[in-house]
């Protein structure tokens, strides 16, 4: 049906689509750049972050590690592992977007964010619009960065911005995306360990707490499906 | 420190997006790592949310009134009723905000 839209139909109204969701990443953009300034990144740097790595959940983990004086290596391995999810985006958008043009495909690549996913993946070589992925994978990329910048400009006007407890609204948009994924034993087995292993090891102060817990619950969840799978 | 930050993660983040979507990529996952990276998005997204719920302030709150912990309870009962991300986002922080101001 989209097919019969004209290119510039089609990228209003993936910008339209993704509205909802720009929308709900609007605290994440203001804690970004805020927490930039606050760690000590020139204005410049704290939107090129946005502008450049495009990534949010592993920008405010990464702007964590670097004010507790982490190694640059530790906040690459994080990044690789908190956004290895993409390989498997990727993956799965593979029969639609490798065939494009190498400009299309890298553009549409560099916008691959969860959001872009989430609206774009139920589609096949046949309904896919290119157009319309643009739209929404632009117009989030500029809300994003609107966003961060409004949190740069904001971030030293706002009073212990910290104990405004915008951070929940991190942990509840993550909960919400997890909450549909937990359908099986071992996802329960991985939410499990990997929260248990999260509260301790930053109980204990370790510098590599989210990689390892994260791992761990990935492991448990692997190794219970394993386990489910050979007593079938 | 900062630049490399940023080239760094801009070069990692950009190669995990793109990889799979280069046609000249001859390419085989073993299941075996496919079933190991299914368990990404909920392992580490939980391990973010783990800390933020259970150690505002960086200090340890098991306390059930833990105004973070019944607002996370509540993204899961809204989620699970009515499997709208945006919605059960917006109004746990509704609740959130309240249960801040009670407790």
């Amino acid at each position: 049906m989209r097919s019969t839209l004209s290119p510039y139909q089609a990228f209003w109204q993936g910008s339209m689509a993704v509205i909802p969701l720009s929308l709900a990443c609007a605290p994440w953009g203001l804690l970004v750049g805020s927490l930039a300034i606050d760690a000590q990144m020139t204005p410049l740097e704290s939107q090129g972050f946005s502008a450049i790595v495009f990534a949010g959940a592993a920008q405010i983990v990464a702007i964590g590690m670097i004010k507790t004086g982490a190694s640059l290596s530790s906040i690459l391995v994080t990044t690789l592992l908190l956004t290895s999810q993409h390989l498997l985006y990727g993956l799965h958008m593979r029969a639609t977007l490798s065939s494009l043009s190498s400009r299309w495909r890298i553009g549409l690549g560099f916008l691959l964010t969860d959001e872009f996913f989430a609206l774009n993946s139920q589609y096949d070589q046949k309904t896919f619009s290119r157009w319309f992925a643009l739209g929404v994978g632009l117009s989030f990329y500029l809300a994003w960065n609107v966003f961060t910048l409004a949190g740069i400009l904001l971030g030293k006007s706002i009073p212990n911005l910290e104990s405004l407890g915008l951070e929940f609204s991190i942990a509840a948009t993550f909960i919400a995306l997890v909450t549909p994924v937990v359908k099986s034993v071992p996802t329960i087995g991985c939410v499990f360990v990997s929260l248990a292993c999260s509260v301790l090891f930053s109980y204990l102060r370790w510098e590599s707490a989210l990689v390892v817990s994260g791992l761990a619950g990935m492991t448990a969840g692997f190794v219970c499906k394993r386990l489910l799978e050979g007593r079938s | 420190m900062i630049l490399a930050v940023i080239a760094g993660m801009g070069a990692i983040v950009f190669l995990n997006r793109y990889l799979f979507l280069e046609p000249r990529l001859p390419f085989r996952l073993s299941q075996g790592t496919r079933d190991f990276l299914s368990f990404a998005v909920p392992g580490m997204l939980t391990a973010i949310c783990g800390p933020i719920i259970f150690m505002p302030g960086h200090t340890l709150s098991l306390s059930a009134l833990n105004p973070y912990l019944l607002g996370g309870l509540c993204t899961v009962g809204l989620m699970l009723w009515t499997g709208r991300v945006l919605t059960s986002v917006l109004v746990s922080m509704g609740c959130f905000y309240l249960f801040r101001s009670i407790f």
